[in-house]
């Protein structure tokens, strides 16, 4: 008797858990096709990019699919699909990857549908090479997204400063001048004698001058931290810590209000910025119009900073379907039109040579077309260095210590060896 | 089997079965919060001690990796620095708080003070607020900015120089103590006013006609009879201040988990897992939390049994 109340207990309980654990996992997942042949596809998105006019449209053209965009703050979305991911559930069909966070992703290929068996192969001479690779896994057999956007660098000058430091202020004068590291040293001397400014607008920045362009970075695609005396990051760091004891070095930190005051206001001269800074400026500093101007930055320090991509996991049921969606998305057509709308610069070569491209006239750089010259940035750039999985956290931990040598004053070669200690920690983890 | 048969069974076993029927149908009734407690609360615990000793990346497979996640997180100056950090701020924001609710209750039960419910109600009230809506509203008062309003007092009020409140190493710790403080001292002043006011008048009654003074009546009548209280409270907030999370990760933005002069073990531990994406460090940091909270739940059980039971104390 025991026995069967027993059993009849066990039943109550495996019904009470199937049905929670029903609740739990289902829900959002409703992507499955229905009876009329329709399908939806999930597509999770960050930042402003307008994808939803570009979806709508592609809905009308294909009327059996609905695109369902949900977007949220870049750290939320990384976050939020990494652990999708991690769970084997809840993941979309398709997600935008940012090119800083991409690595974390790439050590779970066996999540991501291979875009080259989707026909990505077909598209490939579209887009710039160096974006395509580090869409790539390291054999180069593995295709994880599509490019999108991506982020040329840039020198974003006051006219203003440069005009009362006796420096040229049309674009390609100072492209001209400022042609090398030493003579972008020499022009920000210029700047703080007269002006009492600094050039550089952060410490953060000065690094990056070198680090962005370094082929291998932090990381070395086997996953060892390459902090060693001659690595490319050291003599970053070594250039950022001679400018700032030359005094050419500002203590703002980008996106803190006092930064955009100063961007606003013109209290420092120049910023090494990638395109999607120019957005940014435009919507946010009503007092420089006319200001800024943008000149291409000296070939060592051609970089791509920023970018994003978009993937297809292996989750989706509708893999070739979400993968047509987003072939189509990122043509060079579509690009341009994302270009126009939101600023996104494309990755696609041909939007180069567009005639909508090339003459679009920014009112808040004084009518120069910046276009051209984040174009020509783009071509310069050689390569994307590795970045790694743990690339963000042994970057705070470098700019910790800058930050210490600029604010307290501290001895630069022990926080070198204080943060690269950090560093090898942090890779144990 | 057929249900004749059952019912002949159960019939006759209805008697002795009485007492477990019972039992069961009791079981069952609990049952739904025992289901979810071991799959949200359970399974998790368990699962972090497993993967304590793991090397995990969270999509990668994970491998052992023995007593190695201990070895890194307590070799760690940083973790150090976060045990330090917990225990100032835990110690400068609940201490205070615990005194000044003691006192604040026995303001409330005075008899002449009038307009009693409203100033139980407003000092209630902080308790009720988002911690996410404080703490914004805390990081814009203490921002570093010299013209911010925390400074403002500072340098115009006391003419002394402004702090770097998200930025310095006590600036910081002062500010998210003071957010504690303010949030939670009215909850522990009503658990107070709670106990004050079971405490029988009979009490001071005799204790008046004895002889003695108001501070005797407070320390031998009041505090030893709030002692069941004073415990509830000293626990809570120990827990509480070991588990310090929300208030500095949101008080500091981007920077909480960059900088070190707020960060608490808990932050350390959400640092590992999710901005080093290292789980098996995260839940070994976890395990060591655990066995500090231990510590300091028997040390606050030492002090407080002891306390109390002076002699003329009142026995529980």
């Amino acid at each position: 008797m025991k026995r069967i109340k027993g059993i009849a207990l066990l039943g109550f309980l495996a019904l009470l858990v199937v049905s929670l654990v029903a609740c739990s996992g289902d829900g959002d997942k409703e992507t499955g096709g229905d009876s009329k042949g329709e399908i939806t596809l999930d597509f999770w998105t960050f930042g402003a990019t307008g994808y939803e006019e570009l979806a709508k449209e592609y809905e009308k053209q294909n009327p059996n699919v609905k695109i369902k965009i949900k977007s949220s703050e870049t750290a939320d979305h990384h976050d939020a699909l990494f652990t999708s991911l991690s769970a084997g559930s809840g993941a979309p069909d398709i997600a935008m990857l940012e090119i800083d966070q991409f690595d974390r992703f790439k050590v779970a290929q066996d999540r991501f549908n291979n875009l080259y068996d989707l026909g990505a192969k077909d598209v490939q001479d579209q887009y710039l090479d160096w974006k395509w690779k580090s869409g790539e896994n390291a054999d180069g057999d593995f295709l994880f997204g599509l490019p999108t956007d991506i982020g040329p660098k840039a020198l974003y000058y006051r006219t203003d400063l440069f005009e009362q430091a006796g420096l040229p202020t049309d674009p390609e004068e100072v492209a001209a001048l400022i042609n090398s590291p030493e003579a972008f040293e020499e022009a920000g001397l210029k700047v703080k004698e007269a002006t009492g400014m600094p050039f550089v607008d952060s410490i953060e920045m000065a690094f990056r001058a070198y680090l962005d362009a370094a082929e291998t970075a932090y990381l070395t695609p086997d996953n060892e931290l390459n902090l060693g005396e001659d690595s490319e990051v050291k003599k970053a760091y070594d250039y950022a810590v001679h400018l700032n004891d030359l005094g050419i070095v500002g203590k703002y930190e980008m996106w803190s209000p006092e930064w955009a005051n100063a961007v606003n206001k013109g209290e420092f001269a120049a910023e090494l910025g990638a395109g999607w800074l120019k957005g940014w400026m435009e919507g946010n500093a009503p007092d420089a119009v006319g200001k800024w101007k943008v000149a291409t930055l000296p070939t060592e320090f051609a970089a791509n900073w920023g970018g994003s991509y978009i993937a297809v996991p292996s989750e989706t049921k509708h893999a070739q379907e979400a993968y047509d969606f987003i072939e189509w998305l990122v043509s060079p057509e579509n690009q341009l039109k994302s270009f126009q709308s939101h600023g996104l610069f494309p990755s696609a070569h041909s939007v180069y040579e567009m005639e909508e491209f090339k003459t679009n006239e920014d009112e808040f750089f004084g009518n120069q077309a910046t276009a051209p010259v984040f174009a020509e940035a783009a071509q310069d750039i050689t390569g994307i260095g590795y970045k790694g999985e743990k690339y963000f956290p042994v970057h705070n931990e470098i700019l910790n210590a800058l930050k210490n040598v600029q604010n307290e004053g501290a001895d630069p070669e022990k926080e070198w060896e204080a943060a690269v200690k950090r560093a090898e920690d942090l890779m144990k983890r | 089997m057929n249900s004749a048969n059952k019912k002949a069974i159960w019939k006759k076993k209805k008697y002795r079965s009485e007492e477990k029927k019972d039992m069961i149908s009791g079981y069952l009734y609990i049952a739904p919060f025992f289901i979810i407690f071991a799959l949200i609360g359970l399974y998790p615990a368990l699962f972090s001690i497993y993967l304590a000793f793991q090397k995990w990346n969270g999509l990668s497979p994970m491998t052992f990796n023995g007593l190695a996640n201990f070895e890194l997180v307590l070799t760690d100056p940083l973790f150090w620095k976060s045990v330090y950090n917990t225990i100032v701020m835990g110690i400068m924001g609940t201490a205070p708080q615990l005194v000044v609710g003691l006192i604040l209750a026995y303001l409330l039960n005075l008899a002449f003070l009038k307009f009693k419910s409203f100033f139980r109600v407003t000092i209630f009230m902080p308790y009720l607020t988002s911690m996410v809506a404080v703490a914004l509203i805390f990081s814009v008062l203490f921002s570093n900015h010299e013209s911010s309003f925390a400074n403002y007092v500072l340098t115009n009020l006391f003419g002394l120089d402004p702090v770097s409140w998200a930025a310095s190493e006590w600036g910081t710790k002062i500010a998210i103590s003071l957010m504690v403080f303010w949030r939670w001292v009215g909850y522990n002043t009503i658990i107070y006013l709670a106990g004050i006011q079971s405490i029988p008048n009979d009490l001071y009654e005799a204790a008046t006609v004895d002889g003695a003074n108001k501070f005797q009546q407070l320390r031998y009548i009041t505090i030893p009879m709030m002692k069941p209280f004073i415990i509830l409270t000293v626990f809570t907030s120990t827990v509480g201040a070991m588990q310090l999370f929300s208030e500095p990760t949101v008080f500091l933005g981007a920077d909480a988990f960059t900088r070190d002069e707020a960060m608490t073990i808990v932050m350390y531990l959400y640092r590992d897992a999710f901005r080093l994406q290292s789980f098996g460090t995260a839940s070994a940091t976890a395990i060591i939390l655990l066995v500090i909270i231990t510590i300091f739940a028997v040390i606050n059980l030492r002090l407080t049994q002891g306390f109390g039971r002076k002699k003329r104390g009142v026995k529980k």
